[in-house]
């Protein structure tokens, strides 16, 4: 299905989500597939409760399918164990959120450094990386600043450079404008761009902003657990 | 170690829950050097105390002396081997008082006395040197350390109880300095000081009867009945006895009696409990305000074993830091011990009295003990979490 032969980024197969909430079953995901080629960013859309977290989460590695396969940068997440996940992840995805979730007891610096921790990096190291990171999206001057004296957009650029300071391939964002006045959504929409363009990021991102949708190369559209475009 | 200014950042963000947590620990900590250092110098009194040794006072309080005259019919009760009077002379060096130079000083009636307590080792011509001259005292190995004194040394003592003062000191000059065997004789007090009761009848023109009277038995199984005997005898006299055996006097004289150990343990379990409760509640606090967090850092690829394990080291640094504050209140609290009013008068009757390192080790080890299982509670919450249950968006 990928173009040239490559194998996707990103590949989902016939992949079903059940939640059981007491008797209750939930069919969140139902034979979904999918496919995201490297370099690509892809917009997820779909009404509230048609499971578009529930996937985003399974292609980042932080829920497992209760059928199907999901396999991203070459490795079957489901097979992980807990802890090869984890560790897995810090390598291999940069989490966007919609609260941004900065760690408000660190600095920005610190908080983008936060990753790198997990890597047998110098302290030396670390730094230099969190402040490179923290250029790309424009805030080296605030490294010393905690997130309560940022605002919205600036609290989620330096999430973005969490996200990216241990270069991962794929970056997953839910809602990453959701929580932010128009102009501030359009600094970080051009900033992912950017990421996707100049640092060819292959990106997936869940928003019910049409405009925000509009900036990504491919559209899904998830209703009732199953995509339609 | 590269993970530790993230549980120092979130120790110092909630500052006043960490110092009062922390304040609350080093008080327990405190609680338990003090009481335990109470207790080990009581038991090490109690140590020395013989089973074969009575000791006899007046039966309304230790503040009211008996004839001296007791003691000849003392000795004639069956089973009686030696009796010897023994004062509490409360003397104080220096005009006015120096009471930071306290120690213990007895008048006591050299020949017998030393026969009843061979635990003060002295070499023949010591003893005899002693029992010929009447101002001469025979001091403990501690006793003359502290003050530098040797045999021939001159000491002057006024007393503080008043039928015993007599408007100057009392001038001593050091007979003898007697051995502390440890091996034969454990608890043995290395810092009395002993002189003639006579030296105390004659200066005060004989208004000094006797405070105690120690008893040797010959039988320790009989030690007993014996103390009965003596009590019985003089049940009808004007001055009537209460006669112990050493131990329990020695218990007695603390007036905290055999439960002692079991009340102050007692205290100290229930508020090391209180702090384990106060300690975990501020562990559970901190982790479920940061539920968000920890879910994030488990995103982020922080397992679950690390996450818990920075829990546990924030409750241990809370630990640390308690144990340490508490360590050092203990120790200067032990160091004013023995001047402060009424606890000192106990606490200076016990050799010894200091923060060992044994209780000090075990008061730390309670402190991180204490950490650790306040946090370990909150620290497997957190290991559990599951990031899904908690982020409900990436
Ligand atoms: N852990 C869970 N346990 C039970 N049900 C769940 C759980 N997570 C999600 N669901 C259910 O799965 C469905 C899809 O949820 P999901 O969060 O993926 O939707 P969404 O498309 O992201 O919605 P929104 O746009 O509101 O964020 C919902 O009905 C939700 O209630
Ligand atoms: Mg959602």
């Amino acid at each position: 299905m990928s173009g040239n032969g490559k194998a996707p980024m990103v590949a989902v197969e016939g992949v079903k989500k059940v939640y059981r909430r007491d008797a209750e079953e939930v069919k969140v995901l139902d034979g979904l597939s999918l496919e995201v080629p490297e370099g690509d960013f892809v917009a997820l859309m779909g009404p509230s409760g048609s499971g578009k977290t529930t996937l985003l989460n399974l292609i980042a590695g932080i829920d497992r399918p209760t059928a199907g396969k999901v396999i991203v940068a070459g490795t079957d997440v489901a097979q992980l164990g807990e802890s090869e996940l984890a560790r897995w992840r810090s390598r291999n995805v940069g989490f966007i959120f919609q609260f941004y979730n900065l760690i408000p007891v660190l600095t920005a610096e610190e908080n983008v450094a936060l990753p790198l921790l997990l890597t047998n990096l110098s302290k030396k190291e670390r730094r230099e990386r969190a402040l490179t990171a923290l250029k790309v999206v424009g805030l080296a001057e605030r490294s010393q600043h905690y997130p309560r004296q940022l605002s919205g957009g600036q609290e989620q650029r330096v999430a973005i450079a969490r996200a990216i300071v241990a270069d991962p391939k794929v970056l997953v964002a839910d809602e990453p404008t959701g929580d932010l006045d128009s102009k501030s959504a359009e600094e970080i929409l051009a900033l992912m761009e950017t990421l996707n363009r100049d640092f060819g990021k292959t990106i997936v991102m869940v928003t019910h902003d049409p405009r925000a949708a509009q900036r990504a190369h491919t559209q899904h559209h998830l209703e009732k657990g199953v995509l339609s475009l | 170690m590269k993970y530790l200014p993230y549980v120092l950042k979130h120790l110092r963000r909630n500052w006043i829950r960490t110092g009062s947590t922390v304040m609350a620990m080093a008080v327990c900590i405190f609680l338990f050097c003090t009481l335990q250092t109470i207790i080990a110098a009581v038991n090490y009194g109690l140590k020395s105390a013989s089973a074969s040794r009575l000791v006899t006072r007046h039966s309304v309080s230790l503040v009211y002396n008996m004839p001296l005259a007791y003691k000849e019919r003392i000795a004639q009760i069956p089973g009686v081997k030696r009796v010897a009077i023994s004062n509490w002379f409360g003397g104080v060096m220096g005009l006015p008082p120096d009471f930071t130079k306290f120690f213990a000083n007895f008048a006591v009636e050299p020949e017998d006395y030393l026969a009843i307590y061979p635990e003060y080792v002295l070499s023949d011509a010591e003893k005899q040197a002693f029992f010929a001259d009447r101002r001469g005292a025979i001091i403990g190995p501690d006793l003359a350390e502290r003050f530098g004194w040797s045999v021939g040394s001159t000491v002057q003592l006024e007393s503080t109880i008043p039928p015993y003062r007599i408007g100057r000191p009392f001038e001593f000059v050091i007979s003898g300095i007697y051995e502390v065997d440890e091996v034969r004789y454990p608890g043995t007090d290395g810092r009395l000081f002993f002189f003639h009761h006579k030296y105390l009848e004659e200066s005060t023109r004989n208004r000094a009867g006797a405070g105690t009277f120690s008893i040797e038995v010959n039988d320790p199984d009989q030690a007993a009945a014996v103390g009965k005997a003596i009590d019985a005898y003089f049940e009808n006299s004007d001055v009537r006895t209460k006669t112990e055996t050493e131990a329990a006097f020695r218990a007695g004289f603390v007036s905290l009696a055999g439960n002692l150990a079991l009340l102050l343990n007692g205290i100290g379990i229930a508020v090391t409990f209180t702090i384990l409760l106060v300690t975990a509640n501020t562990m559970s606090m901190a982790v479920r305000e940061r539920r968000t967090e920890i879910a994030v850092l488990k995103t982020l690829g922080f397992g679950s074993g690390l996450v818990m394990a920075l829990i546990l080291a924030e409750a241990l640094v809370l630990g640390v830091l308690g144990g340490g504050l508490g360590l050092i209140l203990g120790k200067a609290m032990i160091g004013v011990l023995p001047s402060l009013p009424l606890i000192g008068d106990v606490a200076r009757a016990f050799p010894n009295l200091g923060l060992s390192p044994l209780i000090a080790s075990l008061g730390f080890g309670i402190a991180v003990f204490l950490g650790l299982a306040a946090g370990l509670l909150p620290a497997l919450q957190a290991y559990r979490a599951r990031i899904t249950d908690t982020l409900r968006t990436v």
